[in-house]
């Protein structure tokens, strides 16, 4: 379960602070489903980077499973990435250069100790977002949506608790976003918490809950079912 | 807690424990196997990161091989010259050549031979005599060209050199200037064939001898002459019966266990001096030459091509590592995101860094492979149409080459692999 006490965030640039997140209080439990919302520039990026332990907080508290995250240091939070959250991207960012499959395969480069059976289960989860027969293509003969179905397949090559997803169908065609959305219920169902940044209101209906940002402030949180 | 918070749990506490051990070696390989798949997705720019280190380790390499060939030929000469021996030649002025030829000089006498002997006698092993090429000789109807030495008896033992048949020139021979001489093998089959040379007679310059012995065979020396087509005589008979000369050729000594080259070195010259009045700083007229002298001799010959093309080899190392950083900090920018992506998948600074190291050093190590090769083509060519040209491979070739390419890729991929690992991953992905 995460937990965001008096989550606070400013940046220092150049001697003037810029306030970016205020006081976020939020808990999330395991399993749930949910999207984060709010117009452009309300810290929605930041908060996800800070939730992905990809930056720091510089006020509160954030706990991971009864863990306090902010005493830990860069090696230590690399290994919680590594090995309990997965991430999707807006622009997908697949290796152009390394095959469909090795794309999957790469968090393994950082985890310890390499699973024996890393291949077959790249496989495996490959099948099961359609793309079995693609495991040797390059990611650039891909659709977008081919390629963002790779990307949901690393992220979920490690098992992990918590997918983190910033707007996975920004770039994406309503087909497209359509079958996206269709595999994250599926990831849904089988237990993994989702936590997905969105714009869109029709892809936000999919999540359980929406927390709506505001000038760096929770301005709603509302549970749809 | 549910269970996937028991394994975060689990998870973070395994991570807070402090992790000192610098990387697991399997990870290390994984790593090392994927920075080596980055370049191959890179090749172009992969050649041009190895070209500079690959023009070092080429020179470096013929650099190398010149140096171990001049060794070798150096400790070939000092063989054939023998380690702890020392030749006087008559004459003075400059050396001409690795093996230090003399000019003719008359200025050794048969007394200077004997004042050594008698001084230093138990410090070394003391010969002298005449060199003399192209002297006919004939038994009945075949006659042939050889080199006639004229020696003493301690000839043998100065140059270690005994006789395998008959008997070789002794005190009587030489004090009553015999006409009894022992032959190399190649001469005896030249002018005897097949046949045994013992007892037979010939003619040396016309003038009557009879064979007493045949030296051991020594084969083809260092420079490339056949050290068997000779024939010793007793260096009175020589002097007195067959060239009619006052004045011998060299003096050698082979110095004796417990006594050191250099100290009979001086002793001899102080004779020499003494006897020939001269005065430093007025010039010998007698040579002294000794092993460590021709290794010098035939060092200083190479050392100038050694030392540019070290200062090459270095120069192109230098620019090699640079332009190969250069690139390296050049493809940083492009491969921001990559770097990270990897973060976010797990990557820790260290893993980034040593990606980055991991993929100067092989590029690097590619260079190395393409440099040795490159270079040994003079290094293994040169021989085979120069002979004279001391070119040999030697284990060190690929030390240093190894160690050098490793140098400059570990030198020049840390401060792009430092600045790969220090990125800030949120700023990497936007």
């Amino acid at each position: 379960m995460i937990e965001l006490q008096g989550l606070e965030k400013t940046y220092h640039t150049g001697g003037v602070d810029t306030p970016v997140l205020h006081d976020i209080n939020v808990s999330i439990e395991e399993g749930e489903f949910v999207a984060l919302m709010g117009p452009s520039g309300t810290g929605k990026s930041t908060l996800m980077n800070i939730l992905g332990l990809l930056d720091r907080p510089t006020g509160g508290k954030y706990t991971l499973g009864g863990v306090d995250l902010t005493a830990l240091d860069d090696n230590q939070l690399s290994t919680i990435r590594n090995r309990r959250l997965g991430f999707v991207f807006q622009l997908f960012h697949l290796l152009p250069r390394v095959s469909v499959l090795q794309n999957v395969l790469l968090p393994f480069l950082y985890t310890e100790p390499y699973p024996a059976d890393a291949k077959e289960r790249a496989m495996q989860i490959l099948q099961s977002v359609g793309l079995g027969d693609r495991i040797n293509f390059k990611p650039n003969t891909l659709s977008g949506g081919q390629q963002q179905r790779v990307a949901i397949a690393r992220a979920l090559i490690n098992e992990p608790a918590f997918i983190l997803a910033d707007e996975p169908t920004g770039n994406l065609d309503s087909v497209a976003s359509g079958e996206i959305l269709d595999i994250f219920d599926a990831i849904h169902r089988k237990g993994r918490t989702i936590i997905m940044v969105t714009h869109e209101p029709d892809v936000a209906a999919r999540a359980e809950r929406v927390i709506t940002l505001k000038d760096g402030r929770v301005a709603s949180d509302e549970r749809r079912r | 807690m549910t269970p996937a918070e028991l394994a975060l749990t689990s998870t973070a506490k395994k991570a807070a424990k402090p992790a000192r051990h610098l990387m697991s070696p399997t990870r290390f390989l994984r790593l090392s196997r994927h920075a080596a798949g980055a370049l191959w997705g890179q090749k172009g720019k992969a050649f041009l990161m190895m070209i500079g280190t690959a023009v070092g380790i080429m020179l470096l390499t013929a650099v190398v091989g010149l140096s171990a060939g001049v060794q070798k030929r150096i400790d070939q000469i000092t063989a054939f010259f023998g380690p702890r021996s020392v030749m006087i030649f008559a004459g003075g002025g400059e050396l001409h050549g690795a093996g230090g030829r003399a000019e003719a000089g008359t200025t050794l006498k048969l007394q200077d031979y004997q004042a050594i002997r008698d001084q230093i006698g138990y410090e070394a092993v003391v010969t002298a005599g005449i060199f003399s090429g192209d002297v006919a000789i004939k038994a009945g109807n075949v006659g042939t060209q050889t080199h006639a030495v004229s020696a003493p008896p301690s000839y043998s033992e100065a140059f270690d050199w005994y006789v395998q048949e008959g008997a070789p020139i002794d005190s009587d021979d030489e004090r009553s200037m015999a006409r009894v001489a022992v032959f190399g093998t190649t001469a005896a089959k030249n002018l005897f064939g097949d046949e045994d040379p013992v007892g037979k007679r010939f003619l040396l310059n016309k003038v009557p001898f009879v064979v007493k012995g045949v030296l051991a065979s020594k084969g083809t020396s260092a420079m490339g002459f056949d050290q068997d087509d000779r024939v010793w005589i007793p260096l009175s008979t020589g002097m007195n019966r067959v060239f009619h000369q006052d004045y011998i050729r060299f003096i050698r000594l082979k110095v004796r266990q417990d006594y050191t080259v250099s100290s009979v070195v001086a002793q001899v010259t102080d004779i020499l001096r003494a006897r020939h009045r001269i005065v430093p700083p007025e010039q010998d007229d007698f040579r002294t030459i000794t092993p460590d002298f021709i290794a010098a001799r035939v060092q200083s010959m190479a050392r100038t091509t050694e030392l540019v093309g070290a200062a090459l080899a270095f120069v192109a190392l230098l620019v090699g590592g640079v332009v190969l950083m250069n690139i390296l900090l050049l493809s940083l920018s492009e491969r921001v995101p990559e770097i990270g992506l990897k973060r976010a998948l797990g990557a820790r600074q260290r893993d980034i860094f040593t990606e980055f190291v991991a993929e100067s050093v092989l590029v690097s190590l590619l260079g190395m492979v393409l440099g040795v090769l490159l270079g040994l083509v003079p290094v293994l060519a040169i021989p085979k149409f120069f002979p004279m040209m001391p070119m040999a491979v030697s284990w060190q070739t690929f030390a240093y080459a190894a160690l050098f390419s490793t140098g400059v890729g570990l030198l020049f991929g840390v401060q792009p692999a430092r600045r790969a690992a220090k990125l800030n991953p949120v700023e990497a992905l936007r």
